[in-house]
């Protein structure tokens, strides 16, 4: 799995590469909270996510939960196949 | 899904025939150690397996004998029952009876009467053993929730099953993901919502990515039963909660199941209104019957407003070409188990297109050196090389080891043992021998007959070999060397040997000898190989029916094979088998004699020299020349084939070596190397002595190979080199 | 991309069926033929599933699972466990193990798949 954080003026991006499975949750969490000390509009990219299980989807909850509690705007971009299966099992996108 | 599993229904007779193999060794450890737990756990684990692939494979004869036989062994395993003669007697026959059954599977054949009688008879047996009755299978009672649970209350309207689930914590630990079940829930039925809830989630630092926070609320509508709706979630139901309320349940189950969970009450009561569990009607006449707990809307929305944040991750405007990387990272192609079985026949094909191929390489390599084309020659030495390496590999695919059929003798040894009152020990060496597999498989009755004729006529009774100071306990040996290119099997009992006189008697009887002859003790050992040669006093119904070393020896002969006896009254017979390594390839020296071709296996070759004028003149009355102060017994191949036509005016002599003996033979013309084919002879020519089979050289012409030790015979008479000094 | 699945199980004949039947529903199969071999052959590559058989020569399914849960790359692949019925107090040593899927031998090849698909996404 690789993680790219790009960091622009007011806008922070990350982008998840590989498998976001419970194998590379704890390197995932700390990627996202790192994104998340970050200016106030974060995106995370999802595209080049080749595998995408519920501790990877529990990771994203807890993102997003975590930038409302800090009143950031965090949104998901875009997303691979792996990932939208897994969100509409979940009946998570509409 | 049709799913086709003949296949695997033949690979399950292989494997059973090398289960019930190891069964017979284990067993026939057992007797010498009855204790050995190791021995105990490898029987049990044979049967165990025979028994689950049988189940597997739905071959219901085998599985339920084989699973009373597990039956009495898990009690062996577990120390309930200590094992003694009469158990491994028991389950001797077991073993062989499962073999019948498979047998009758895997021809397809019913079980006749007298199997069925014999299957029971063993099951009592067994079940003596076991003390009690044999079987008894326990019988798990389903208590069975019926959906709408009776009782007071008012029905709930839906048509839906509400699923409600609290995740063990250790869900992905145990290599779980939720998503799966969801997916699977998914193919039983329509699904009307699903609700996700972290609620459990604490905040950011201690959360532990690792651990499952996870709830669903689904509602679903499904015409399969309950059973089968909470099996969806059997490998997750240790340490979660879930709750499955079927169609028109009370509505006081749900209530029950909402104050159970940890979540807000309202926010539950919510989503089943979402999902459609309930109506807004019922919730309210629920709530109504709650006192005080009118929490208040506000409180209520909030938390809704909660649960929103999960949806609405996916923005379908951006679902993508994130396809693409997708179909980028195939995953690389599975490796196979190291060891694959193959069809006999596709690699006998395999062979006899490689041995097409040595021909034809052979074939231009001829042509090339003709047309003194550099390039050419060069390439056609490099393919003949690589095709010697793939008929190399290709033989080596073809070999297996000798020991595994030595070791079924085991149980022969034992059986004539236990019904002759002998005691008897078969001593095993040289079994990682490799050889021809098709010789492995032809040699075996030949080995049987032998191996029984030692251990029943060689083998004496335990007093007579006391008396003769011996000890009690005889052993027969089965040994296996290669040597020279062919391999070496040797039967050996330190038995009584074979008597002189009754041979020379029997010999007269039969009129091979005249009474007056005094032949060595290898020329008459020999003639046993004679048909209707049995000297055995008593018949036993093992071996002895006047049938059997002619046989023996013919078996042996149509593998190229030759096999002599060695006896001495006191220390017993060994009888040799020499076979060759393999039946469809030689490495050959091709030498001409007239117009013909011939070609004597190179790995009997031992040089070449000129056949001089001098040594022809004084050769002429005697059989042998002086090589290097050697005796060399010889042949001139011109005279034993009969060949027409001018004789060569120099000619030349191969030294040949085979089991010890050397021999020359005289030819016209030495060609050199080659690789050949063999092609069995027609048969009109099987019976010619001295051709082992023929071939076809490059050039297309057919050239004979020499049986080098039916013509040594002819040569030495079975003279041994000895010094003429 | 088709999911692997590892299938170890001391029956050729066992893994035969398995094989054929998760071939067919379209996984990669990688067969072993016990724990030891099983480890052998993990190096690294991904397998989403593997089906145990418990009793084996040279090492269990419950060591394998054991040495399976210690190690870095496959602790959280899913296992199904293969037992007879006879075997509950080897199902006790594979709870604590970390064993949650069982399927009882014998099996028909639906069962293995409904218990494959209940494990893993297609």
């Amino acid at each position: 799995m690789e993680i790219r954080l790009e960091k622009t003026e007011g806008l922070c991006r990350l982008g998840i590469e590989g498998e976001m499975t419970i194998y590379n949750a704890l390197d995932i969490k700390k990627a996202l909270l790192e994104t998340l000390d970050g200016p106030a509009r974060l995106e995370i990219d999802l595209s080049g996510v080749s595998e995408l299980d519920t501790s990877g989807l529990q990771l994203l909850v807890l993102a997003k939960k975590e930038a409302k509690l800090l009143g950031k705007e965090l949104r998901i971009t875009a997303h691979s196949q792996a990932t939208s299966a897994v969100f509409e099992l979940y009946n998570m996108c509409d | 899904m049709e799913i086709d599993l003949s296949e695997a229904r033949q690979t399950f007779v292989t494997e059973s025939i090398e289960l019930l193999q190891e069964m017979e060794g284990a067993l026939l450890r057992l007797e010498g150690s009855p204790g050995d737990q190791e021995t105990i756990n490898s029987l049990f684990r044979s049967a165990h397996t025979i028994k689950g692939s049988s189940g597997v494979l739905g071959i219901e004869s085998v599985e339920r004998f084989t699973h009373a036989v597990e039956n009495l062994l898990c009690k062996v395993r577990e120390n309930e029952i200590r094992i003694d003669k009469k158990i491994i007697e028991v389950l001797f026959e077991c073993r062989d009876h499962i073999q019948v059954l498979v047998d009758c599977a895997s021809s397809g054949a019913g079980l006749s009467q007298g199997l069925l009688s014999r299957e029971a008879e063993l099951v009592k047996r067994l079940g003596s053993c076991i003390g009690g009755r044999g079987d008894a299978p326990d019988k798990t009672t389903e208590k069975e929730t019926s959906g709408a649970e009776a009782g007071e209350g008012r029905l709930a309207a839906t048509n839906a099953w509400h699923i409600s689930i609290r995740f063990n914590g250790d869900l992905f630990r145990n290599g779980m993901d939720p998503a799966s079940f969801l997916n699977y829930l998914a193919g039983l039925g329509e699904t009307i919502s699903i609700t996700p809830l972290f609620e459990r989630m604490p905040a950011a630092p201690e959360m532990d990515p690792e651990e499952c926070y996870l709830g669903l609320e689904v509602d679903f509508r499904s015409e399969f039963d309950k059973k089968t709706i909470e099996d969806v979630f059997e490998f997750a139901r240790e340490g979660s909660v879930i709750h499955i309320l079927p169609p028109h349940s009370r509505v006081e189950a749900y209530m029950d199941m909402i104050r159970s969970l940890p979540e807000d009450f309202l926010l539950l009561g919510e989503i089943l209104i979402k999902g459609g569990a309930l109506t807004q009607h019922e919730l309210d006449e629920a709530l109504d019957m709650q006192k005080g707990e009118d929490a208040g809307a506000e409180q209520h929305k909030r938390l809704l407003g909660e649960i929103m944040v999960n949806e609405g991750m996916i923005y379908p405007e951006v679902v993508d070409a994130a396809l693409e990387r997708q179909k980028l990272s195939q995953a690389s192609r599975s490796k196979e188990a190291r060891t694959m079985r193959i069809d006999a026949n596709k690699l006998d094909s395999l062979i006899n297109l490689v041995g097409e191929l040595v021909i034809s390489g052979a074939n231009m390599g001829q042509h090339a050196r003709r047309l003194k084309d550099g390039w050419l020659t060069e390439s056609a030495s490099i393919m003949s090389r690589l095709v010697e390496e793939i008929r190399d590999n290709a033989m080596r695919m073809r070999m297996v080891p000798i020991g595994e059929t030595f070791s079924r003798f085991n149980r022969v040894i034992r059986d004539i043992g236990r019904d002759s009152g002998k005691d008897i020990e078969l001593k095993i060496s040289g079994g990682e021998t490799e050889l021809d597999k098709t010789v492995i498989e032809k040699i075996n009755d030949p080995l049987m007959h032998l191996v029984r004729n030692a251990a029943d006529h060689g083998i004496e009774m335990p007093e007579e070999r006391a008396s003769k100071g011996k000890a009690p306990k005889g052993t027969v040996r089965l040994n296996a060397y290669h040597d020279a290119g062919s391999i070496v099997i040797e039967v050996s009992d330190d038995g009584r040997g074979l008597s002189r006189e009754r041979i020379f008697k029997k010999a007269c009887a039969l009129g091979l000898l005249s009474p007056a002859q005094t032949p060595s003790d290898s020329e008459l050992f020999r003639l046993i190989f004679e048909p209707g040669f049995s000297t055995a006093e008593q018949v036993t119904k093992l071996s002895g029916r006047g049938v059997g070393m002619d046989v023996v020896k013919r078996n042996i002969e149509a593998l190229r094979g030759a096999v002599d006896v060695e006896s001495d009254g006191r220390s017993g017979t060994t009888v040799r088998i020499r076979l060759p390594l393999t039946l469809a390839i030689i490495d050959g020296f091709m030498v001409g004699v007239g117009g013909s071709s011939y070609v004597i296996p190179l790995d009997m070759v031992v040089e070449c020299v000129e056949f001089s004028e001098a040594e022809r003149r004084a050769a002429n009355r005697r059989r042998y020349m002086n090589l290097r102060g050697e005796m060399l017994p010889y042949i001139r191949l011109r005279d034993f084939f009969g060949t027409q036509g001018q004789e060569a005016r120099f000619e030349n002599i191969v030294v040949v070596r085979c089991a010890g003996q050397k021999a020359g033979f005289v030819v016209d013309d030495l060609y050199g190397e080659v690789q050949t084919v063999i092609k069995p002879l027609g048969r009109v020519y099987r019976d010619v002595k001295g051709i082992a089979g023929a071939t076809i050289t490059g050039n297309g012409k057919v050239a004979l190979i020499l049986d080098a030790p039916a013509l040594m015979e002819g040569a030495g008479g079975g003279a041994t080199a000895s010094n003429l000094n | 991309m088709a999911k692997t699945i590892m299938v170890i199980d001391d029956s050729a004949s066992i893994r035969q069926v398995v094989n054929i039947t998760l071939k067919k529903a379209g996984y990669d199969v990688v067969e072993a033929c016990d724990g030891r071999d099983a480890l052998g052959k993990l190096t690294g590559q991904k397998i989403n599933l593997m089906v145990c058989d418990v009793n084996m020569p040279n090492m269990d399914g419950i060591s394998f699972l054991k040495a399976l849960k210690a190690s870095q790359g496959y602790r959280f692949t899913p296992v199904i466990m293969l037992t007879t019925e006879s075997q509950e107090s080897k199902k006790q040593e594979g709870k604590e193990a970390g064993a949650r899927a069982w399927v009882v031998k014998p099996f028909k090849p639906e069962q293995m798949l409904e218990a494959v698909s209940k494990l893993i996404l297609p």
